[in-house]
């Protein structure tokens, strides 16, 4: 009776075959399918003798098709996609806003238009058309940079929710393939075979994979465990959950579950993207537009405060507020001094103090410079700090004050040694154009014993030193008209003039006699002022809080634009808009449009070198993919040649036990 | 095994999604007319792109301050030099003086007092000229040109003295980068000249020059009298408000000094011998106003001795006022011809930063066109083959 036995092997063979062609053209469009393929193998039945007899057909299994160094290599690749896609995607949208090269209002274009709006302001100073269009220039640039700023910080907070969102994701499919995982050890562990199943899971494997860079091992029963990163995910049907979050410095981080243990250094998939996009990308852009803002912020204020507008020096500052008074805690402040000028509105009469800072322990609180200006070295002048530590300049009645860096009309220090019977009035103007504060000492020499009258004794002169160089001599004798200015040097112009207000007649000068100028370049070396906001132009710090004093943008006639003692020049205006192409160590040598050119192109390259490598992967997976569907995917024409052969089949059989029937019917008709 | 459902589907949408992305970077160069529309386009062109840009816009912004400075300077020249200008005005002058250095009106009191208010006429509108304003600005001010730089003092209605009050440093403006230009000069610089000559006394009473180096400008007035008192002549510049005493003998470097300007003449009083009122003219020290006010002020004194050698000495005056304001139109004039020239060089400058920019970024259109009907082919081919692939199978030949 085997034949019978064959016969429905074979039948049931090539049906149980027609099943399996039919599920593989019926999942041929799923995704994550495996083509399925039968294993027939002989059947073993009798031995008569030296004979071996076949049995018909035994089914030895339903194998998924599989080539696992592929399909390892296609999450590899998967997960490099999506950290790329997702950083590409953001740095396009970046590079969207900045809208360089088709925005007429980019950032680029309004740092160019503030800085020739100050030059403009360099033709007129105390023209309020030019003095309201900086106003206008510098508010529209600082608007761009907050609008940079906030759209990056935005995007931050964005990719920080994106990045938990994610993270849940991951969690589930962490949970299902550990499910999964469970399901198909206990079907293979009995020798069954969970095709279906694995297909579920490996899907699951995939998707994990586009969210974050994931290790695969596969292990007995169709088990597979994954790790991400250090962190074994899913061992078998155990796992361990993540959370995202973000570390001490502000870096977005992946840890285990209550862990609080961040990893920002997580690579592969959209959560790796998100990583590297806060942790680096975005951050470095950040980085880089908060320093150009703070670059122009601090360049322009520290010119800023030790100039005046037209109108005038001040009867009244007061500075921002600050989180802290202890001037330690200022980044830019350093131990040096601050210059302040008091004049008397009456009888224009000018005194110059310098305020320590950081010189030693009474000079390192805003209380403590507060009461220095407060105490009896600043005459006319007073100030306090309140509760928000914003310092507070107030001058007294009938006196102004202010920082400028201008000669005062007598020489400094006031103590001089001018020993004639009759000596001369020494008158200093000009505006230094040196870059370093100096004293130029001018010492009368190559005259008689005794006085020397200016314009009158052949050879007198005045050997002129330079913070104690000699620079030049200066005839004073005759050839020269007294009240006549002689260059000093460096922008600075004396005149030695006969006093007749007190009835003398001559400008007596005796060998040795001597004075010094002192010359400013620079009246606050401390920085101090520019960091506690006395007389700035801008407030803030970075691009998020760059904006316009108010006190300036309601009153133009604030602009800083002079330096001169008459307050009517445009040197300290000169200084500002030369800011725009001074190379700033601080931007990397760079001015500060180079360096804002720079970043954008930077981020250009990233763009390109990411969607150059979108494009590069995007191949390789699907050359990948390609290679894969070969081994694993449906092919509806093989499936259809299949379920020829195995139609045949069973017509075969079918045929085949017919025979067996008719000649089993013939056999009994013989009995 | 090739041609399975999914490797048909993954190529046909890869290759589809090529051609889109394709064509859609070529519309958007050909609508834009650009081929870069972002720095990622092409980084390091975009970089030299911002660059010329903000080159292109930094020219732009220096031609309108060389326009601005161009216009200030042809106004400073046309107070100069032009109709009704000061030059003018000065010839005028001259041309009345010498009628009466001429002898026209030598012996005419009327036709003098005529000329004397032609020429006080004349001041008042050199003094309106040298407060000049250009949009509301003064343009001889120096860096101070918010305020008049000539204060007039006058007594009965005249101009008694000039004095300049605007700063003396000028305005510079950046024209051209690292270039600086003045563009407001400082009056004193323009109306003033500043090379000092030895004073010469011009008159009877024996002081000579002293051996000093006298600050007294222009034409001062030396008073001699005699102290009956003292017995001894005294010496006075300002019109007897201090007087110098001289001393027995004389004294060969005498400082008599001007209480109100602390300017100070020095006298070789050693060969007085006269009361009077002497004129010290000291060449190379004459400023426009105070020569005008010295050549009104001196035909008015029909009394004195040597009037004929003052007018002739007053001539010289205004003919060194006058060569100094030819000279200083002609520093006008070539530094507005070089900031013309300068001018055309930055238009060209900025010519040629457009058109870099224009040939880094400008799209080519015909490739675009011939590159854009390319992709079109080859997204129909990629979709007639995918419905070839997807449409036939074995299936449809099975029976």
């Amino acid at each position: 009776m085997s034949s019978y036995s064959i016969g429905i092997s074979g039948l049931s063979a090539a049906q149980k075959a027609l099943d399996i062609v039919g599920n593989n053209i019926a999942n041929a469009a799923t995704d994550g399918y495996h083509r399925q393929r039968i294993e027939l193998t002989p059947a073993y039945a009798s031995q008569i003798g030296s004979l071996f007899l076949g049995g018909g057909v035994d089914i030895a299994g339903v194998t998924r098709m599989v080539d696992n160094f592929i399909e390892q290599e296609i999450l590899r690749q998967q997960s490099s996609l999506g950290q790329v896609s997702k950083e590409l995607a953001m740095l396009r949208t970046i590079e969207n806003l900045f809208g360089e090269l088709t925005a007429s209002d980019a950032l680029s274009t309004t740092i160019d238009k503030f800085f020739n709006a100050l030059q403009d302001l360099c033709t007129d100073p105390t023209e309020i058309t030019w003095q309201s269009e900086v106003i206008t220039a510098a508010e529209t640039m600082a608007g761009q940079f907050r609008t940079l700023g906030q759209f990056l910080t935005g995007l931050e907070s964005q990719i920080t929710l994106e990045a938990e969102n994610a993270i849940g994701r991951v969690n589930a499919l962490i949970n299902q393939i550990a499910g999964l995982n469970d399901d198909i050890e206990k079907i293979e562990i009995r020798g069954g075979k969970a095709n279906n199943l694995c297909d579920q899971r490996d899907q699951c494997v995939i998707e994990l994979s586009e969210l974050i860079g994931i290790e695969t091992q596969t292990r007995e029963h169709g088990v597979v465990d994954v790790s991400i990163g250090p962190i074994p995910v899913v061992v078998g049907s155990t796992i361990i959950e993540l959370e995202v979050g973000l570390d001490e410095n502000n870096r977005l981080g992946i840890s285990p579950a209550g862990a609080s243990n961040y990893n920002t250094d997580m690579q592969g998939g959209q959560l790796g993207g998100l990583l590297s996009l806060k942790n680096k990308l975005i951050s470095e852009i950040r980085d880089d537009l908060d320093n150009l803002a703070g670059v122009i912020i601090q360049e322009m204020n520290q010119y800023h405060v030790q100039g005046v507008g037209s109108s005038g020096s001040f009867t009244e500052l007061t500075g921002w507020v600050n989180a802290s008074e202890d001037l330690s805690d200022f980044s830019t402040v350093s131990a040096g001094y601050a210059y302040i000028r008091v004049t008397n509105t009456s009888s224009g009469a000018v005194s110059r103090t310098a305020i320590p800072v950081l010189q030693d322990d009474s000079s390192d609180t805003l209380t403590e410079i507060a009461s220095f200006i407060d105490g009896a070295d600043v005459a006319n002048v007073s100030a306090t700090v309140n509760s928000s530590n914003q310092l507070i300049i107030l001058a007294d009645e009938g006196y102004k004050f202010d920082f400028l860096p201008a000669v005062l009309p007598e020489p400094e220090p006031t103590p001089k040694t001018l020993t004639g019977t009759d000596p001369p009035i020494i008158t200093v103007s000009g505006i230094y154009t040196g870059t370093t504060n100096s004293v130029f000492t001018c010492t009368v020499a190559d005259g008689g014993a005794g006085d020397n009258k200016i314009g009158v004794t052949d050879g007198l002169k005045l050997q002129v030193s330079k913070d104690g160089e000699w620079v030049k001599d200066l005839y004073v004798g005759l050839g020269y008209a007294a009240g006549d200015r002689l260059d000093l040097g460096d922008g600075l112009y004396i005149s030695l003039s006969i006093d007749v207000n007190n009835d003398k007649t001559a400008g007596d000068l005796r060998n040795g006699d001597n004075f010094a100028v002192k010359a400013w370049a620079d009246t606050d070396t401390s920085g101090v002022l520019a960091a506690v906001g006395i007389n700035t132009f801008f407030s803030g710090s970075s691009a998020l809080d760059i904006a316009v004093c108010s006190n300036i943008s309601s009153s133009p006639g604030r602009i800083a634009t002079a330096l001169g003692p008459d307050m009517t020049d445009n040197t300290n205006a000169q200084r500002m808009a030369g800011l725009k192409d001074e190379s700033v160590s601080g931007l990397s040598g760079l001015t500060p449009g180079q360096f804002y050119h720079r970043l954008v192109t930077t981020i250009g390259q990233h763009v390109l070198v990411k969607q150059m490598r979108e494009d590069n992967i995007a191949v390789v997976l699907k050359n990948l993919a390609n290679q894969q569907s070969d081994i694993s995917g449906v092919n509806i024409n093989d499936e259809a040649a299949q379920m020829l052969v195995f139609e045949q089949m069973f017509q075969a059989m079918a045929k085949y036990l017919s025979t067996v029937q008719s000649l089993m019917s013939s056999l009994m008709e013989l009995v | 095994m090739s041609g399975t459902l999914s490797s048909i589907y993954n190529n046909v949408s890869f290759a589809l999604n090529l051609q889109m992305e394709a064509m859609a970077r070529l519309q958007e160069q050909a609508s834009t007319g650009s081929r870069i529309n972002r720095a990622s386009d092409d980084p390091s062109t975009a970089f030299r792109v911002l660059g010329l840009n903000s080159q292109q816009r930094s020219l732009e912004n220096y031609m309108d301050n060389l326009s601005q400075a161009i216009s200030i300077l042809d106004l400073s020249s046309h107070v100069l030099e032009g109709q009704g200008g000061m030059i003018q005005a000065l010839v005028t002058a001259k041309t009345s003086l010498t009628q009466v250095t001429g002898g026209i009106f030598a012996e005419d009191p009327e036709g003098r007092e005529t000329i004397t208010r032609g020429i006080n006429e004349i001041l008042e509108q050199i003094v309106s000229l040298a407060n000049t304003k250009y949009t509301g600005h003064y343009v001889f001010g120096g860096s101070n040109s918010t305020s008049a730089p000539y204060v007039v003092q006058r007594t009965d209605g005249e101009i008694t003295s000039v004095t300049y009050q605007g700063s003396y440093e000028n305005r510079d403006v950046e024209v051209a980068p690292g270039m600086m230009t003045s563009v407001l000069y400082v009056g004193e610089d323009i109306f003033r000249s500043n090379n000092r000559g030895d004073p010469i006394f011009l008159g009877n009473t024996g002081a000579k020059p002293g051996t000093g180096t006298s600050s007294v400008r222009g034409d001062t007035w030396l008073t001699v009298t005699f102290n009956d008192v003292s017995g001894q002549y005294e010496l006075s510049i300002d019109d007897g408000a201090t007087k110098v005493a001289v001393p027995p003998g004389g004294d060969t470097n005498q400082a008599v000094t001007d209480s109100q300007t602390g300017r100070v003449l020095y006298v070789d009083s050693t060969q007085i011998n006269s009361t009077g009122v002497e004129m010290v003219r000291v060449p190379g020290t004459y400023d426009v106003f105070n020569t005008l006010i010295s050549i009104r002020d001196t035909l008015r004194k029909t009394d004195l001795p040597n009037a004929d050698e003052l007018q002739t000495n007053l001539l010289n005056s205004l003919d060194e006022v006058h060569k100094l304001l030819v000279q200083n139109t002609v520093v006008l004039g070539s530094k507005t011809g070089f900031l013309e020239n300068l001018k055309d060089s930055l238009q060209k400058l900025k010519y040629d930063a457009e058109d870099e920019v224009t040939r880094l970024e400008e799209a080519d259109i015909a490739q675009i066109a011939v590159d854009l009907s390319r992709y079109e082919v080859l997204y129909q081919m990629a979709l007639l083959i995918a419905g070839k692939l997807m449409s036939m199978s074995l299936l449809d030949f099975i029976r």
